[in-house]
């Protein structure tokens, strides 16, 4: 049994090393820019050998976390290279002059102050938030209604709910572009017969911000509609026929036992419309990719009246080729988006446990 | 059995999948390239054999995709001729370029010739551009991108042209001779005899000017004011790009007699296409023959031969050409510029790059770009002439010797989209007066260049 285990040691550990090796020298291969072909399947064949090493490691004690380790890692490499490294190199970034290409120096928090002395990006912060509240209310109210409707006794409820929920399966970057063809080619043609006004409502900031919150309620508030849905349906018949029985109308029903009973639900709907609404992008960059102007907000002239925090990042890295101020601002949002994930996370639970 | 059948369906989906990715682990460097990049190349064989036979194969990245059929064929003329395989992929229609190029440098995946827009892309890529001041074809042009630390970096291909296009057959008929139109004064006055002849002339407006802010910024924002900082001057004065590469300084007198011009476009411009207006609707109603003006440049001449020609053949195929926006008087020049430069990225295949950009340069591969593309020659040896509509225009002006540079295309990257773009559609849509727009103007660049 010793002799046996030894044996078994030392295979596992000419694996271990062999396949440590073969990705050391992939991974040189690759930072020293040779185009080897081997390069690609030397990398995996390491990973697999180094793998099977760490299974016939002779041990009773942590076998259990080996094997668990061994079927976690394909997901958790993948996370740490498409989530993990990125953002480390993000956070690096926002600290230096990069361009896209290269940096030439560290420039301490230097991105992060010019920043917040930007009128336009505090007037996006701001923005965002008026955005999200108004987003918050509508989307809910609306989606809730639906949802109302498609509980009843209606004929073609079905119907309904598949095409309240239709605008959530096309792309918004699509659906943006159809709106701004609706605002700017049809709601003109109608507003100048009606009203002489011969510019869309796409062009002044009020507007077009009123713009961006209709068609972004039209696309989510479907979606939102179907969870409702799901939460109604959940409400003991016997509740609602007792109820009936002592004479309660539709109202009282409506506002003493179904709103209660979905609670929870409401709970979910309201962090999802908040984590979505801050996030917004696409619509926002089809329907007027951040135009509008305001004629005076802390003493300035600004021209990106309806420019959210998303695009004024994309804005910021892409068209005006400020990467490592922009990726500073993607920080900040990134801040903020964790501090709103973690809250929601918290409420959830503890409304969990009381349930 | 029937599950079964789907457990090897998926299983070996599965395992082509991973095949696939090995694939591209295996080193082939144009495996990155986009799904329709693949299928730009111009022969399948090559992305194969590229690691090998890297000493005969060139990539250009092309940023008209209108002529990728052209560039193409010429790709097929000089493969026949030397045996040197000229990879075509052609970007376009609202992709970032420049952006994309700092992923492909990223990747490791750089393109051997390359196309910069201008002072600032060539500044993205300071020190990696090869010098081709040595070749024939330099000596050749004025039209060439020239750094002053690094020389001849920019390889012209084509010209183009911004001033105040019009339609000859209404100026015609209204007794206007456009040779006289050199003063705002003499614009101004032209324009009133245009607005009280509209009904016999059978115009919608007398100037289609379009200053909507989210598709057309790069209109009002880059071309038109283009002509605050070149108009009527020497090709190589660059008194007012200096001052707003300064910290974004503005001339106000200028500024003023350039607001007080723009003023007259908004007000002689049709109503419908002036705030939310789209540029083929712009295009389309002049090629319709339903303005007399239209604020576009030279590259209008291939939408209205092409995407238009049905509109435009319904019009008479009428006559064009161009006055310079007189915004003071005396200025007598068009701006005319190469709008774009093809660039070689000196850690690639560079001297077959530079081969093949001197081939471009020569009497064949210039036959087909000119007559076939629709490009204005920027070189001298050439002798076609393109039947684009515009193309005696600017051979009159560049042989008058009466053209400005572009030199716009130094201004700080995104202040057209981000700033300028929304104070001319303010403007137009009267929430602001000239004063007012001169005064936000010198502002809003201020900010920009600010950050």
């Amino acid at each position: 049994m010793s002799e046996n285990s030894t044996s078994r040691k030392m295979l596992s550990l000419a694996l271990l090393i062999a396949g440590a090796a073969g990705l050391a020298a992939a991974l040189f291969m690759d930072f020293s820019g040779s185009g080897s072909p081997v390069r690609g399947p030397l990398l995996i064949l390491g990973a697999v050998v180094f793998l099977f090493g760490l299974y016939l490691f002779p041990t009773v004690e942590h076998h259990r976390s080996i094997i668990n380790f061994i079927f976690l890692f394909p997901l958790l490499f993948t996370f740490a290279v498409t989530v993990i490294i990125p953002l480390l190199l993000g956070v690096f970034y926002s600290f230096t002059d990069w361009n896209g290409i290269k940096f030439n120096q560290f420039v301490g928090f230097s991105n992060y102050t010019s920043m917040f002395k930007d009128p336009a990006f505090i007037w996006s912060i701001l923005l965002t938030f008026l955005f999200v509240v108004f987003n918050i209310i509508l989307v809910n109210l609306v989606g809730f209604s639906l949802a109302l409707l498609c509980t009843s006794k209606l004929k073609g409820v079905n119907f309904f709910r598949a095409s309240y929920f239709l605008p959530n399966l096309i792309g918004g970057i699509v659906l943006g572009y159809i709106w701004q063809f609706a605002f700017n080619n049809v709601l003109v043609q109608i507003t100048a017969k009606t009203m002489g006004m011969q510019s869309s409502i796409l062009s002044a900031t009020n507007t077009a911000f009123a713009a961006i919150i209709v068609v972004y309620v039209w696309q989510y508030a479907g979606y939102i509609m179907l969870i409702y849905v799901t939460g109604l349906t959940t409400v003991p018949k016997d509740v609602l026929e007792a109820s009936q029985i002592d004479g309660a109308n539709a109202f009282t029903t409506l506002m003493k036992i179904k709103i209660p009973m979905i609670a929870s639900t409401i709970t979910i709907c309201t962090f999802l419309t908040l984590t979505s609404a801050f996030k917004q992008f696409d619509v926002n960059m089809a329907l007027t990719n951040g135009t509008g102007s305001v004629a005076d907000f802390m003493g300035s002239y600004l021209t990106n009246g309806t420019q959210m925090l998303a695009l004024n990042i994309y804005n910021t890295a892409i068209s005006k080729n400020s990467y490592a101020l922009g990726q500073a601002k993607a920080v900040f949002f990134f801040i903020v988006l964790a501090c709103v994930s973690i809250i929601q996370v918290r409420i959830s639970n503890s409304k969990e446990v009381e349930m | 059995m029937k599950r079964k059948v789907i457990a090897v369906l998926l299983a070996s989906m599965m395992a082509f999948g991973l095949a696939a990715c090995g694939g591209s682990n295996g080193g082939n460097s144009d495996a990155g390239t986009s799904g329709d990049a693949a299928g730009d190349t111009t022969e399948s064989g090559t992305s194969e054999g590229s690691t090998s036979a890297s000493g005969d194969t060139i990539r250009l990245v092309n940023g008209k995709i209108e002529i990728d059929a052209q560039l193409k064929k010429l790709a097929e003329m000089y493969k026949e001729e030397t045996g040197v395989t000229v990879e075509i992929e052609s970007m376009g229609g609202g992709i970032d370029i420049q952006g994309t190029l700092k992923g492909y440098y990223q990747a490791g995946n750089m393109p051997d010739i390359f196309v910069n827009g201008g002072a600032t892309d060539f500044g993205n890529w300071e020190g990696m551009l090869e010098d081709m001041s040595g070749e024939k074809w330099a000596s050749d042009t004025d039209a060439a991108y020239v750094d002053e630390q690094y020389g001849t970096i920019g390889f012209p291909y084509t010209v183009e042209a911004v001033g105040l296009a019009y339609n000859a057959d209404i100026l015609a008929k209204a007794e206007i001779d456009p040779a006289t139109l050199t003063g705002p004064d003499a614009i101004k006055a032209a324009f009133e005899t245009l607005e009280a002849k509209k009904a016999d002339l059978g115009i919608d407006a007398v100037v289609g000017y379009c200053a909507e802010a989210t598709n057309l910024y790069w209109s009002t924002g880059n071309h038109v004011f283009a002509n605050y900082i070149d108009g009527g001057l020497k090709r190589e004065d660059t008194t007012y790009i200096d001052m707003l590469n300064d910290g974004g300084k503005l001339d106000e007198a200028r500024l003023t007699d350039f607001a007080n011009f723009v003023a007259l476009l908004n007000q002689y411009s049709d109503p419908a296409l002036l705030v939310s207006g789209t540029y083929d609707q712009q295009i389309l109603n002049f090629a319709s023959g339903k303005y007399a003006f239209v604020t576009q440049g030279s590259w209008i001449g291939a939408t209205m031969t092409t995407t238009d020609a049905e509109a435009y053949s319904a019009a008479g195929n009428f006559k064009v050409g161009m006055i310079p926006y007189a915004f003071q008087d005396g200025m007598d020049t068009i701006l005319t510029n190469s709008p774009s430069w093809w660039a070689v990225f000196s850690e690639g295949n560079k001297d077959a790059a530079k081969a093949f950009l001197q081939w471009c340069s020569e009497d064949k591969a210039q036959q087909v770009l000119v007559e076939e593309a629709g490009f204005i020659s920027p070189y001298k040896s050439c002798t076609y002439v393109a039947s684009d509509p515009f193309a005696q225009t600017i051979i009159d002006y560049q042989t008058a010797g009466k053209t400005s540079a572009w030199h716009w295309l130094g201004m700080k990257e995104g202040l057209a989209q981000n700033y300028t773009g929304q104070v001319f559609n303010d403007f137009a849509a009267g929430r602001l007066d000239a004063a007012g727009f001169v005064k936000t103007m010198q502002q809003v660049v201020q900010a920009c260049y600010a950050n």
